[in-house]
């Protein structure tokens, strides 16, 4: 502490060391909430059924997505990036997961929300699989702290059914 | 004051200091009022060094626990961080600049005449470092 410059680097150091443990405790304070959370998907229309030229199976779906995620909101919270994904078995692989929409929730207040779209990004399978094929719909979301540990979770929706023909 | 029988010492062209202070230089007898000016000028004392270096832990833990408290409590994360912020400023101006209150237990320099009565021992270098090269040279 012998000069200003020492002390100043030592004020700057310390207080610096000082923010991590606050972050740290910051992040450590999200484990103890338990959020209650809701979602429900539903699948409007099959809009179109393909197969494409390379031989992989294509739908087209309208789905309705509305969820309430306002309890994952925490004072560490900068967002919740969340995604609906179709998930189901073929012979070749024993899990496909297909991200069919995504979405960025930026506060609380948008957290309860009710969508209604076409898939965003394409539902291709590897292969020619999906006829007449039972799937399941997940929503996922990540939890992205302003400090500390990301959370993940998600919410399984069983009973969809693609159509035997297509169409 | 103890400040200035320290600046007369360098007023009477006599130079002892072992450190490399504003106290050797001989323009150091302009003693200033302000406390600001006088916290540029000397150094702090052992004593003021050990009492800044507590009150900087004590300041900036302080800070923290209340930032994170408030924040917290509030949800607010934006609140958590100007408060520590607040805390790190008010933190470096009580304990980093030399303030008059960190030089209250100056050293005592020994006065030149009684420094000449004592003078320092005259280390031999000469027969030391030859053998220590022949050592050097042994090892290898």
């Amino acid at each position: 502490m012998h000069s200003f410059g020492y002390r100043a680097n030592a004020v700057l150091t310390f207080g610096v060391t000082m923010l991590a443990l606050m972050c740290f405790l910051a992040s450590l304070s999200d484990t103890f909430t338990v959020p209650t959370t809701s979602a429900e998907v539903k699948i409007l229309n099959i809009n179109w059924f393909q197969k494409q030229a390379n031989g992989n199976d294509e739908v087209s779906l309208t789905l309705n997505v509305s969820a309430d995620l306002s309890t994952l909101f925490t004072w560490n919270t900068k967002q919740v990036f969340v995604f609906v994904a179709a998930e189901y078995e073929t012979p070749q692989n024993a899990l496909n997961q297909v991200s069919l929409w995504d979405g960025i929730i930026p506060s609380k207040e948008h957290a309860k929300f009710w969508i209604h779209t076409t898939n965003k990004y394409r539902f291709v399978d590897q292969g020619s699989n999906l006829k007449g094929k039972d799937f399941n719909l997940t929503l996922h979301w990540h939890i992205m702290p302003k400090t500390g540990k990301m959370f993940a979770d998600k919410i399984v929706m069983t009973g969809y059914r693609l159509p035997e023909e297509y169409r | 004051m103890a400040g200035r029988s320290e600046f007369s010492a360098s007023a009477r062209g006599v130079s002892n200091c072992s450190t490399q202070s504003y106290l050797c230089r001989g323009d150091s007898h302009v003693f200033p009022s302000s406390p600001v000016l006088k916290a540029r000028i000397n150094e702090m004392d052992w004593q003021g060094q050990k009492h800044a270096e507590m009150l900087m832990q004590i300041f900036l833990v302080f800070s923290a626990v209340a930032a994170f408290g408030a924040g917290y409590l509030m949800h607010d994360f934006r609140l958590m961080m100007l408060i520590y912020a607040g805390g790190v400023v008010l933190t470096a101006l009580v304990t980093v600049p030399n303030w008059p209150y960190f030089n209250r237990h100056p050293l005592k320099w020994l006065d030149p005449s009684e420094a000449e009565k004592h003078p320092k021992p005259q280390v031999s270098n000469i027969t030391s470092s030859s053998s220590s090269k022949k050592k050097a040279s042994k090892n290898k």
